[in-house]
């Protein structure tokens, strides 16, 4: 992992489009980011998005479709657990 | 206009109404995009189907303001993705999962799904405030 120092003020970017400016340290302890990236780029806090990619991931697949179609109506797709 | 599926369930194609866009694709599935829904005749349930990727198929069903309470408010930017100019141009959806509760079909109110009729394009919008529940009683598994 790439670490830098960047104190209130400053910025990084990443590559041509995504710009991340450090706002404010408060108590030296909580780091308040701004973020400008392209539209197509989604931001989230780390935590909650990797909840919802496992939620995602658990309520997808080729069993949904069957399981809409009436074809797995115990609700017991294989390999759907967390 | 209309689009062609590919289902992982079957190695035939349908044919479905135009597509979809979801610019910042699915948490989970970067690459799924573009996506089409198949009506099955389940109630007012959906199957929301990736076009790039068939193994990523969500069930969708409308947000119940009974149930739910008013739906989520879109912030500047997911507007400006939707390419949204009125509210009356959006639905809103909960992704179900009939997978994870061997009673229950939950609702994920922790991230939602935007859909503009308009520009065709949609957005799943992930809430971070700890109240919406992951993993809501939505409906009890049909016998």
């Amino acid at each position: 992992m790439m670490v830098l120092r960047r104190k209130a003020g400053e910025a990084i970017r990443i590559g041509d489009d995504i710009k991340i400016v450090v706002q404010e340290v408060q108590n030296g302890r909580i780091v308040r980011f701004g973020i400008e990236a392209p539209e197509e780029v989604a931001v989230h806090r780390l935590e909650i998005y990797e909840l919802i990619q496992a939620e995602n991931r658990a309520a997808s697949g080729a069993d949904a479709l069957a399981w809409l179609k009436g074809d797995d109506h115990d609700g017991t797709g294989e390999d759907k657990d967390e | 206009m209309m689009a062609q599926v590919k289902t992982k369930m079957s190695s035939q194609t349908e044919q479905v109404a135009e597509a979809f866009l979801f610019p910042q694709g699915i948490a989970g599935f970067p690459d799924a995009k573009r996506f089409a829904f198949i009506y099955e005749g389940r109630g007012n349930m959906v199957c929301m189907q990736s076009i790039d990727l068939p193994e990523a198929a969500f069930i969708l069903t409308p947000w119940d303001e009974e149930r739910l309470g008013k739906p989520p408010t879109l912030g500047q930017e997911q507007r400006h993705c939707l390419e949204l100019n009125s509210d009356e141009e959006m639905v809103w959806m909960v992704v179900l999962n009939p997978f994870a509760d061997p009673d229950w079909v939950t609702a994920n109110l922790k991230a939602p799904v935007a859909l503009s009729y308009t520009s065709r394009r949609g957005v799943q919008l992930i809430r971070p405030e700890s109240e919406h529940d992951l993993r809501f009683h939505w409906m009890p598994q049909p016998k």
